[in-house]
């Protein structure tokens, strides 16, 4: 029950915030109208019907600014409860042991720009 | 130069008997007649002399079909017509986009609306037209397309390949060029292959030029390029007072001048804006609508419209200047000149302005000749013509004024070039209003039905976009016979699918907005 | 096909309280998002319209979408040409309901001054493939007649006019 009590406002920010999103939806599903003409589902491409299957292989460049975009994303949301802690004042270790974290993560990022990953690159069998 | 040049045709080209023409009467300096077996021998030798291909176009006589080909050099005005007379029954001709890489479009262009097939042409699928319409528009008489034509027409097919996936840079975009569709074969983010499709705003001016007298043409011309009309507007008046010796007045063709710069700037103004926009900065777009309202104002009090102009007439103008319209243009003109240091500190200086466009869409003086580019493009490679000071018409030679040439032949070059322009317009318009004199701003009895000898003419003005080209045939009737405008956008289009080969697409885009293109006046 | 030569949409409103309805139309009257549809000559002067000095932005239209996905107006400013029609229907298959169209210049209207005959490549008129609410006429019609259009078109959706009509003084 303890348990319960102290995690109770995560509960309740969970519930709120599905409800935020889904609300909007249905207040608009049912008030907007709704048409449907022969190409209202068609790709958007800029107005011709699309050529070509676009099921092919892509680029690697893109997976990897996919991938950065993740593991920097993480580090955000780590940074998180680290913001809520500092009302109840912090020490200066804190603080450095914070640094040491975000200065890990960016060389992942120095990493990445060594290695070429922010130019884009041409496949070299064209 | 004209008449060396004749003496070499005769040495050096078997059988080609060619013949002095009067400049003042025709637009052009010299005129030969080939057959279709001397025609590539014809060609190489303007080829090799450096010429480049201004325009190549087709015109029914009903017994028979005339391909005209002008030949012409880019420092010193020697242009050469090149008659070629085909069967219109079987209409055939030699290509010769192998030679001259601008012929390829304007081949496929004769082909559709005439039905001259060309003989090695890689390829003759429609460029303006579509599928619905079922015969050759621009014949004289109604000529259905055959069948095996129109299986040549519709094999546009875009080769699929692995790993490649095709994108349309539609018709619909944000960006303001206009209706230009270009099918872009992507290879990740970069482009394999560009094949721009024509013809979205195909409004069918030529055909409609046999169906009108000359006056009742005159609003078209500023439909065809919306952004430069007084520059239209003039070419036309241009020819026309050439084909039937219409003197023009000085006040008329200082007034002329003065319209035509200003616009000249306004379309440069709407460049920089529309371009910025392309590359993603909205800023300066709403500075450069700023200034263009107030060209407008002092054009509007003159003219009566605000884009679209109709202001000249054969042998002048519609209405005269005013007091009002000579101190709004002074009042213009000392607030431009203030107004370049501001779009110098806001885009000029800006190093992301200049990391998107130094290095980008460089292009090598030989391409610019065998592709026929005109205007700041052609200027940006390094190639120094300005049709303003080589021919000098209406009254530009009395005016001093520089040709601004780059030296990279890249994107910042057209950049840097079109806002010197703007200054050099800006010392044109003052120094035409210096000298404005008084007097009679249209010329006397100029007939109602005009009565132009049979013949053509060819007449060049330098629009903002580049070399504005108008061919007109008469046959002594008050409308002409056939009337052919070569455009500047639409060869300086022709450069594109090659400068954006395993390019990024981002930086295609800065090429396509590089070029000013107006899609009406491709499209025609 | 309708005989319109567009596939007729049809519209499917399942609720509707009268109140809400009015705060919905005025809503959507003063955010009316346009669609670039430039075509032509016009296209000029509805950007002209757009900028500075007869800003559209204060009507709350100044946010020109570039995705028919996101924008409820489609101002069809030039010349329709049969090539583009297809290209047209399309695009405005693919906006959200509720939309609208104006009609702009007087190419958009009944085919301008292309009209001739013997002509092959002109639809005269785009109200031949969509359904069209306002028509501002000219050639190219000045910036204040297309602001005049748009109030004309918040008439319309709302049933009151924004500002009061200015009598000419001829």
């Amino acid at each position: 029950m303890d348990i319960l009590n102290q995690f109770s406002p995560v509960l309740l920010f969970a519930v709120v915030a599905v409800l935020f999103t889904l609300i909007p939806i249905f207040i608009a599903y049912i008030l907007a109208p709704r048409t449907k003409g022969a190409n209202t589902l068609a790709t958007y491409e800029c107005g011709i019907a699309p050529y070509g299957s676009s099921w092919i292989r892509y680029s690697i460049a893109y997976y990897i600014y996919a991938l950065i975009f993740i593991a920097f994303d993480v580090d955000i949301l780590y940074l998180f409860p680290v913001a809520l802690s500092y009302t109840r004042g912090g020490a200066m270790s804190e603080f450095y042991a914070l640094l040491a974290f975000v200065l890990i993560l960016a060389l992942a990022v120095i990493y990445a720009w060594g290695k070429g990953v922010f130019t884009w690159k041409r496949k070299l069998s064209r | 130069m004209v008449n060396g040049l004749i003496e070499e045709i005769k040495a050096r080209v078997m059988g080609a008997e060619p013949v002095e023409v009067s400049y003042t009467e025709k637009g052009y300096h010299c005129a030969l007649e080939t057959s279709p077996d001397k025609l590539s021998g014809v060609v190489g030798f303007f080829d090799e002399k450096r010429f480049y291909l201004e325009c190549l176009l087709c015109t029914d006589y009903t017994d028979y079909l005339e391909l005209v080909y002008l030949f012409n050099t880019h420092l010193a005005p020697c242009r050469v017509k090149v008659a070629l007379k085909i069967d219109p029954e079987h209409p055939v001709a030699p290509s010769i986009a192998a030679q001259y890489a601008s012929a390829y479009w304007y081949e496929r262009e004769i082909h559709e609306f005439y039905g001259v097939l060309f003989t090695g042409h890689p390829n003759m699928a429609y460029l303006f037209l579509h599928n619905g319409i079922d015969h050759y528009p621009m014949r004289k008489t109604k000529v259905p397309v055959p069948s095996e034509d129109q299986a040549r027409l519709d094999s546009f097919k875009p080769g699929e390949e692995e790993d490649t996936f095709f994108i349309n840079l539609g018709p619909q975009h944000p960006s303001t060029h206009g209706v230009l569709r270009v099918v872009l074969k992507m290879d990740g983010e970069y482009i394999e292959r560009a094949e721009p499709v024509l013809g979205y705003l195909h409004r069918m001016h030529e055909k409609m030029a046999e169906n009108r007298t000359y006056q009742q043409f005159l609003p078209n011309t500023g439909r065809m390029d919306y952004l430069g009309a007084m520059s239209f507007n003039l070419g036309y008046v241009l020819a026309v007072e050439r084909l039937c010796a219409i003197p023009v007045p000085d006040r008329a063709k200082f007034v002329r001048i003065i319209a035509t710069e200003l616009n000249r700037i306004c379309s440069h103004l709407l460049w920089v804006g529309a371009y910025l926009a392309d590359l993603g900065a909205l800023t300066p777009f709403l500075f450069v609508f700023d200034d263009r309202e107030q060209i407008l104002d002092v054009l509007e009090g003159v003219a009566g419209s605000r884009l679209t102009y109709c202001y000249f007439r054969f042998g002048g103008l519609y209405n005269d200047v005013d007091d009002e319209f000579i101190a709004g243009t002074r009042a213009f003109v000392k607030r431009m000149w203030s107004r370049f240091s501001l779009y110098e500190k806001l885009v000029t200086g800006n190093v992301i302005f200049i990391n998107r466009t130094r290095g980008i869409g460089t292009i090598a003086k030989e391409q610019a000749r065998k592709y026929g580019v005109s205007g700041p493009v052609l200027r940006s490679a390094g190639i120094a013509c300005d049709l303003r000071k080589i021919e000098s018409y209406s009254a530009y030679d009395g005016l001093e004024f520089d040709i601004p040439v780059g030296g990279h032949g890249d994107v910042l070059d057209t950049y840097k070039i079109r806002i010197a322009e703007m200054e050099n317009s800006l010392r044109i318009i003052e120094q035409a209003l210096a000298k404005l004199p008084g007097g009679p701003f249209m010329a006397e009895k100029v007939p109602k039905k005009l009565k132009p000898p049979r013949g053509d003419v060819y007449q060049v003005v330098e629009t903002p976009r580049g070399e504005l080209g108008i061919y007109i045939v008469s046959d002594e009737s008050d409308g002409p016979f056939r009337m052919k405008w070569r455009v500047p956008s639409f060869s300086n289009l022709m450069i594109f699918p090659e400068l954006a080969q395993g390019v990024l697409l981002a930086d295609a885009v800065a090429i396509l907005g590089s070029l000013d293109l107006v899609i009406p006046e491709i499209d025609r | 096909m309708g005989e319109r030569g567009f596939h007729l949409e049809k519209e499917i409103i399942p609720v509707k309280f009268a109140l809400v309805e009015k705060v919905l139309d005025l809503a959507r009257a003063n955010s009316l998002w346009p669609v670039t549809f430039g075509l032509a000559c016009c296209a000029i002067e509805m950007m002209a319209a757009a900028m500075s000095r007869f800003d559209l932005d204060r009507f709350g239209a100044g946010v020109f979408r570039a995705s028919p996905r996101q924008g409820d107006l489609m101002i069809v400013t030039g010349t329709v040409t049969k090539k583009m029609a297809p290209v047209l229907t399309t695009l405005y298959e693919q906006m959200p309901s509720p939309k609208w169209v104006i009609a702009m210049g007087n190419c958009a209207i009944s085919g301008g001054p292309f009209v001739f005959e013997g002509q092959y490549n002109l639809v005269e008129g785009v109200d031949l493939l969509v359904p069209v609410d306002v028509y501002v006429p000219g050639c190219p019609p000045r910036p204040e007649a297309l602001l005049e259009g748009f109030l004309k078109l918040e008439e319309k959706i709302t049933g009151t006019r924004r500002f009061p009509r200015v009598e000419s003084a001829w």
